[in-house]
């Protein structure tokens, strides 16, 4: 087989933790990376080796998710703590005693979608801030304010002061 | 001194944080934050952040990926639609001739393939592929044990199987086996004629109960009619010419319904 469906098959774990933190929603993020790979492999034959597959793969995803926003209006469901500590409604694993992982699941769905996709890409992909730029289709300046803007609100978010959740006995 | 302190920004303190500055540039931040403690916590929360991230999202990478997202399945999928839509004419004639005869098949001739119908065919054929070409293993229950392997995929498919008797269109059985599909098991049932050309017919339970035409589909030399009939989706693959296959589908589609 090609060496561009080998590159595309090794993408599949980081898109869907891309697509699964951007929508906290385990089936729906799924779907847009089956929509995302079904449009790549479709449209390899365009692809050019000027930048890498992960990129390119990335910018398919992006624009899938938010082709889908548009087309339902939707925004991320907000997810409750009130089911804590177990499993939260994302389908990522919090374990009793780790609020801090519930609590930022949470500032991250309240967070605007332009700053979740460049921190998600810089943080947790490790991106360098070059190839997230030329994922996200913007200058590097207005990465870097995102990404700035970014953290702070979601320091806002997670730790002013006294916690906002405490054990329950 | 202050003039070197200065150029140093908040931008550059999350350049820090993410590793993204090497010599001069990283040295710079590093005397800088010697300086000024307020901004070693900076750094040290965007950092703290980042890992908290990874700890949150990271394990979504390590999970097993669903059958439905492996890319090669994908192609081949893909291959299958393209296929079966450019001979979709060629297919259409044959199967308007063969419906004046049986009637039945010239239904819904137009529709598309549905996403369960193209996984049912690549299944097919993959499992084809596999095990046709197997000489000592072909089968799990050979032909001698017909009566066995009946009854015994019949239990595990929850349906009642006939293994069809293909020795009218030069067939004789081989054997069977239970096989994993996507979605629970599936059956295969392996015939080979008097030249040890091999057919294969595989099963899988339906879950609509809805009745399907006969449509066709052709990748990698590999034919192949497939149909959903009251309880059972069933594909024949073959690498036999497609007026034959027809036949023996034809022949199958009787017997088990």
């Amino acid at each position: 087989m090609s060496r561009i469906m080998d590159e595309i098959e090794e993408c599949v774990p980081a898109l869907r933790r891309y697509a699964r933190a951007l929508t906290h929603d385990p089936d729906r993020a799924d779907d847009l990376v089956q929509d995302c790979l079904e449009r790549a492999i479709r449209k390899r034959g365009l692809w050019r080796p000027s930048g890498s597959v992960r990129s390119w793969m990335f910018r398919i995803l992006l624009n899938v998710y938010r082709n889908d926003l548009r087309k339902a209006r939707r925004s991320p469901a907000p997810v409750s703590l009130e089911g804590l500590p177990g499993r939260d409604p994302a389908g990522l694993d919090v374990q009793p005693g780790r609020l801090a992982l519930a609590e930022t699941a949470q500032a991250m769905q309240a967070l605007p979608a332009e700053q979740r996709e460049v921190l998600l890409l810089v943080a947790v992909e490790e991106m360098s801030y070059a190839e997230a730029a030329a994922v996200l289709a913007i200058p590097a300046g207005t990465l870097m304010s995102r990404l700035a803007r970014a953290r702070a609100t979601l320091r806002s978010l997670t730790d002013n002061g006294a916690p906002k959740l405490r054990s329950v006995k | 001194m202050s003039s070197e302190e200065r150029k140093i920004t908040e931008h550059d303190l999350h350049a820090y944080a993410d590793g993204a500055l090497d010599g001069p540039a990283r040295a710079a931040v590093e005397a800088y934050l010697a300086e000024h403690p307020a901004a070693v916590g900076e750094v040290e929360d965007f950092k703290r952040q980042s890992e908290t991230l990874r700890a949150l999202y990271g394990p979504v990478a390590a999970e097993p990926v669903p059958h439905r997202l492996n890319a090669y399945r994908i192609e081949r999928e893909s291959r299958i639609r393209t296929v079966t839509w450019s001979r979709m004419a060629a297919a259409a004639v044959l199967l308007l001739a063969a419906g004046t005869a049986g009637g039945w098949y010239g239904r819904a001739l137009y529709a598309p393939e549905t996403p369960a119908q193209v996984a049912l065919v690549d299944e097919a054929m993959e499992a084809h592929r596999v095990y046709s070409g197997e000489v000592v293993h072909p089968v799990e229950v050979w032909a001698g044990q017909k009566d066995h392997l009946q009854s015994w995929l019949s239990k595990r498919l929850a349906r009642t199987l006939t293994v069809p008797d293909l020795r009218s269109d030069g067939l004789t059985l081989v054997g069977g086996r239970l096989l994993p599909a996507a979605n629970g098991p599936a059956a295969q049932f392996m015939y080979e004629d008097d030249t040890g050309h091999r057919v294969t017919l595989y099963i899988i339970p339906a879950k609509e109960g809805r009745e399907t035409s006969f449509r066709y589909a052709s990748l990698d030399r590999l034919e192949a009619f497939f149909w959903t009939d009251e309880a059972i989706s069933c594909a024949l693959v073959g690498d036999l010419p497609r007026d034959r296959l027809q036949e023996i589908a034809t022949q199958a589609y009787k017997q088990l319904g």
